[in-house]
Parts: C-alpha cells; structure tokens; sequence
C-alpha cells in the first residue's frame, strides 16, 4: 500500500514537484526570514556576545538597551567592589567618538576603554598584535571589519588600503596608534569598534564630568549571580544585571521600540500563508486527481485507516522533502552571506519552529485530502 | 532511476548541510582572558578604596621664602636628608656684596666713635682749663659757657656714634639672616621624592605647580585611601585593611590605621588634566604600611580594602 502511495505520488510529476516547489518556498522563507530577524537581534547585544568574562553587568538604572550610555561617577566602582560577594569589580568605558580619517572624513567610533590593569573585556579574539600591546602609549585595537571597510584609506587612485598595524589614526583630536587588530561580533549600528585603555578612553572623550558607562563584576564562587545583582542594586542603587538579562532587556527594548518584529513577522507568515496556499492547494488537487485511484482501493476493500495512511505518508514525504531542501537552501543562503553586511543566525530552535510550521502546512493539506478520501463513495470509480 | 531519488537525496543533503550549519553556528565565544587577575576583597564585607602612597610625613613640598636664581644644590634625588640639612641655595652675590657694604659702614662707625671721644677728650680738657681760671677777667662768661655747651655737643654726638654702631651692627646681622634665609634647609628627617631644580633656575617664592623639592619621610610608608563618601559610614577608625599592589595581586600587604583625615574633599580624577573634574567628595583615610621592602613607591595608586560593616543590612 504505502509503494502504491509513493507511485502515485511520483507518478504525477508535475503536481510532484509543485508540492515540493511549495513547501520548499514556504520553510526556505521562514527559515530565512527568521534567521535574518534572529541575526539582527542577535547583533544588538553582539558586544555582549563577545564580552564574555564578567557575569554581571553595573549601569545606571535608566539604562534601557546597550548603546544607552549613561555614565557613572567613578567612585561607584569602588562601592560595587565593597558589596559582599563580588570576587572582583572593574571600570569600563563605553562611548561614541569621533575618528578622523586621513582623507578628511569623519567617522563614528564605537570606543571600548578597558580597565587599565587588567584589561578584562577586551576582544575575544585577535587577529593581530596581543592585548597586552594596549599598554603601549597611544595604543587601540580596532576591528577587522573596519579596518578593511569604514577605517580603510582611500588612496588618490580610489584603492582602499586597509588600515595596518603601527599606522595612526586621530580619535577625537588625540593621536591613537593601531597596536592589533581583533575579530568582534558585528553590531547592530556596525559602527567600527576600537579597544583602548579606560584612561586613555577618558582622554580621547569629551569633557564630562560622568564618564564610566560599566562597572564589570564577577562573584566569588559558589556565589549566586541573581541574589549578587540584588544586593548590588540595594547597596549602591544602580542596576545590576546578569549577562543573559542585560540581552533580554537589549533585545526587548528592539522589539519594542523598532518596527524590525513585525516587519519580518509579517514576511514569516506570508511565507506560511505562501506555503498553504500553493502547497495545500497542490496537493488537495493531486488527491483530488487521484480520487478514482482511491476509490478503486477502496472497492478492493482498502479501509479508510490505510487510505488515510497513505495519504499521511504522501504529505510526510513532500513535506521532508520540502523542508529538507528548505533548510538547505536557506543554510546555502547563510553560509555566502557568511562574510557580507547581512546578519545571518541558525540555531536549532529555528530548524525546529521551521519544521513544526512545514508539518502544520502538510497537516492543513493532507487534513483537506483525507476529508474527501474519507466522503469517498467506492462507485465513483465507475462514474465517467 | 536517479530522476526518482534526486529530490529525497537533495533533501537529505539539505538538512545534513543545515544540521551542519546550526552546529557550526553555535559555538560559543570564549572569553577574552584578564591581562592580570583583578583583586578580589579579602574580607567578608568591605569597603574598596584607591590609595595613593606617600610619606608619613605627607609629602612636604619645599618652596623658598625669596625668589631668585638657584646657585647651588646640595642633595640629588633620593638622597637621605637629617632636619637641619642644606638643600640647596639661591644666588648670593647681591646680599655678599651688600654685607661687604654694611661691614665697611660698621667699620667706618667704630672708627666714627673714637674720633667722637677723641673730640670729647679735647673739648673738656679745653673746659677744664677754662674752669681751673679763677680770675674772671682772663676768661669770659660767655667763652666758658661756650666751652661748656661743646663738651656737652661732643658727649651727645659720641652717644649717637655709639648708636650707629649699634645701628650698623644690626644692619650686618640682617645681611647676614637674609644670606642664611636663601639657603634652604630640610625641615624634617626624610628622603628627597623630587628634585625638579638645576643651578641657574630661577625658583619663584610661593607655591609652585611642581614643588621645587619633595622631601618627605618614606621610613615606612603611609597610603591615603580614598573611600567614597556614600560608603564613607561604613569604616570604623582601626579596621583592618589589606593594600593590593596594581599589576600584580600577589603583591599585597596589611596595613595598620593611622588616622582619618577629618575634612571630607572633593575626589580628583587622575586624568592627567590641568583642570581636574569633581566627581564626588571622598573621606581620606590614613594607613601605614608595615611591611618592609614591599617594591612600592610613595605616589603610586594601590587598590586598598578596609573591612567594613555590611552594606546591605544596615542600609534599610
């Protein structure tokens, strides 16, 4: 019986790979479409995936996302290291700041100023030069993205040459020297990212009487990092939160505040609604040309249970087919955007929810198919 | 054949190559390890603190009481200095000369007095032959009277030589003081911190932005801690405090309470700029440190810990 499903499924082969056509439309579209909405919302906290030592993060409480820099006095450092429990509490700067290029352009920088001593946040990887190099005087390390793309000289010929080790740079009127080059995860603005020193950063910033936007804490051990967060917040009346929270409350403030949701949750459903209608439609037609075929079976004595089940596994092979190729297509997509501007994130989830919504598509159709198997009157077969 | 496999093998292959791109995907981001190990407290509770070290006997920065050119410097840096040692003095060519003067007018004075009492000699023996005439025709009233005033001229004029001398003498004294107050000496026992003046500088009297010298006891060391004054309720006189060397928390030492310092100032930013921005006040809190021959010198930070009472149970 289920051969004689496969045959009569193949045997169309037009309808065969409308089917197919359509459901590899819908979960391709889904699947990218979420994954490119899953990288730009992964991309907003993309300075939180590569700071990866500190477990907890100390702002001002008005804080809202990331980029929502709100400076603290510099004594507050000294206060969160006094709360019981913290192993160890260091300053950070984070902030925008003005480049000016050989070519006489201006460029935002995204400028990180790690603690002087210790140097804890810095780039997660380096490309080249060390870290230990932002000892040196004048020193930063900048990204390797815009050290080709928005850092890059333009020479007279309209060549752009990427900006190198050793070479200078003036960051708000101060003189910086590149000591290394490091690997960051891209942001949501992908404005270039340039590491120096925290005291160094507070020379090249503006004159403000505020200017650590971070205190980065992590507890002693065997130390649990909500409860720290709630005495942080009750000893020195600043927010504290875990990493993990401080992307939440990144991400929601996107969500909220940015049309990005809706727009690629309505691209999401389109493509599902896509998927229903062309693969639904299909396969509902293919059953209905094959109602004869059906009903013959059902003459010979075929019950409706393997009729359904035939029909079932009719849409469970289009649909795996489908989504197989789906999947594939949208990870072929990922992987050559790999090295471009788009974002691009795949988790599993995503091949999960992507699967669930093919099957829900398949489910639809065959769910139509079988209603008419099961309406099905054996004489039809010696109608016309 | 194939026809019939190829969409269920293109499939296959998707999902195989989408499995293989979720889990290439999911690779975590190591974490970017600390350049050195930040300080952990080493109390149950505390109160964290930048220290800046110095001398006991605060950093004494040495101005002088005239200005002029430096002629010559006795110590160089980091020399030991007693109370009472030269230092270094200012040129001295117009107060030598001035002294050459004043003795010569002194001289000139002593000699003033001999003549006066030479004079006085002459005068009352001309007066005592005058008197010793008993007839009054030989001699006059009148002339005897004279001879009388001018013994009496003469007597005044050698009391007011006498004063000059006197006067000359305490002119030669304030030469002398002046020389003695351009050489400048070290107030106390110490080390020279800071030497920032050569022969032929010219060393402004009143405050300078760099001091001319910095002397100051480092036998042993103090650290001012800075405490916020927000947590500045929380350290108790006498609590214990452990002072972590930058660049290295290995190096740490305990440190003994000497004293707070009781006027709460403003916190200066060590940005390096002229104009220094006011964050918040700061309670200063004077520490020694015991240990001996712990590789730290007087004017570098230290990060400080000074055991304190719990935060977050008194703070309502």
């Amino acid at each position: 019986m289920n051969f004689i499903a496969l045959k009569m499924l193949i045997g169309d082969r037009a309808k065969y790979l409308g089917i197919v056509m359509g459901l590899t439309f819908a979960s391709l579209l889904i699947t990218q479409q979420s994954a490119i909405f899953l990288g730009l919302m992964t991309r907003t906290f993309g300075f939180l995936t590569d700071t990866t030592l500190p477990d907890i993060w100390v702002m001002d409480p008005k804080v809202q996302y990331i980029d929502d820099l709100k400076p603290l006095k510099e004594t507050e450092v000294l206060r969160v290291r006094g709360v019981e429990g913290v192993a160890w509490a260091v300053p950070m700067y984070k902030g925008l700041l003005k480049a000016r290029l050989p070519n006489g352009t201006f460029q935002t920088c995204n400028v990180v100023g790690l603690d002087d001593e210790t140097l804890i946040g810095g780039p997660p990887q380096m490309l080249q030069g060390k870290l230990s190099d932002l000892r040196r005087s004048d020193a930063i390390i900048v990204d390797s993205f815009s050290v080709r793309d928005k850092l890059a000289r333009v020479m007279p010929d309209g060549r752009r040459e990427p900006l190198k080790i050793g070479d200078t740079m003036e960051l708000n009127d101060h003189r910086a020297v590149v000591v290394g080059i490091c690997k960051v995860t891209r942001t949501f603005q992908s404005q270039p990212v340039i590491y120096t020193t925290y005291s160094r950063a507070t020379v090249f910033a503006p004159r403000e009487r505020k200017l650590m936007t971070f205190v980065l804490v992590n507890a002693k051990p065997g130390q649990d990092s909500h409860v720290l967060c709630q005495r942080i917040q009750q000893g020195t009346g600043l927010a504290a939160y875990t990493r993990d929270e401080f992307k939440k409350l990144t991400v929601r403030y996107f969500m909220k505040y940015t049309g990005i949701p809706i727009n690629f949750g309505v691209t999401v459903v389109l493509g599902f609604i896509v998927g229903i209608a062309i693969a639904g439609q299909t396969f509902h037609n293919f059953t209905l040309d094959n109602l004869r075929y059906f009903g013959t079976l059902k003459a010979m004595g075929a019950t409706d249970w393997t009729l359904l089940r035939m029909i079932l596994l009719q849409a469970a092979m289009v649909g795996s087919i489908g989504y197989g190729i789906g999947v594939g297509a949208a990870s072929v997509f990922g992987t050559l955007s790999g090295n471009t501007e788009l974002s691009f994130r795949f988790p599993w989830q995503l091949l999960a929810v992507s699967a669930t919504a093919v099957t829900l598509i398949c489910a639809a159709s065959a769910a139509l198919s079988m209603w008419k198997v099961i309406r099905l009157e054996p004489a039809i077969v010696f109608k016309s | 054949m194939i026809r019939k496999y190829l969409l269920p093998l293109l499939a296959v292959f998707g999902l195989g190559f989408a499995v293989l791109t979720v889990v290439s995907g999911s690779k975590t981001i190591p974490p970017a390890m600390p350049f050195v190990d930040p300080t952990s407290p080493p109390f149950v509770s505390s109160v964290a603190g930048t220290g800046i070290v110095e001398a006991n006997t605060e950093n004494i920065a040495i101005g002088t009481l005239v200005p002029g050119v430096i002629s010559e410097i006795y110590v160089s840096v980091g020399d030991k200095v007693k109370s009472g040692d030269m230092l270094f003095r200012l040129d001295d060519r117009d107060l030598k000369a001035q002294l050459a003067v004043r003795q010569a007018a002194l001289r000139v004075t002593n000699t003033n007095v001999k003549v006066a009492k030479a004079s006085l000699s002459d005068l009352e023996n001309q007066l005592a032959l005058a008197e010793r005439i008993t007839d009054r025709r030989a001699i006059s009233v009148e002339e005897l009277d004279r001879r009388r005033f001018a013994v009496q001229i003469a007597r005044a004029k050698l009391a007011q030589a006498k004063a000059d001398i006197v006067s000359a003498k305490a002119q030669v004294n304030e030469t002398a003081i002046n020389l003695d107050r351009i050489l400048v000496r070290a107030p106390v026992d110490g080390e020279v911190l800071q030497l920032k003046i050569h022969p032929g500088e010219y060393a402004p009297a009143g405050i300078t932005q760099t001091p001319l010298v910095l002397l100051g006891n480092v036998e042993p060391l103090n650290v001012r801690v800075d405490v916020d004054e927000n947590d500045a309720w929380r350290v108790r006189p006498g609590a214990p405090a452990v002072a972590f060397l930058r660049g290295n928390r290995e190096i740490s030492t305990d440190l003994e309470f000497v004293r707070f310092e009781p006027y709460v100032i403003p916190k200066k930013s060590l940005t390096g700029d002229s104009i220094e921005r006011v964050d918040t006040r700061v309670l200063q809190v004077i520490y020694s440190i015991k240990q001996a021959g712990l590789p730290v010198f007087a004017g570098q930070q230290m990060d400080v810990y000074i055991e304190a009472i719990d935060n977050t149970q008194n703070n309502g």
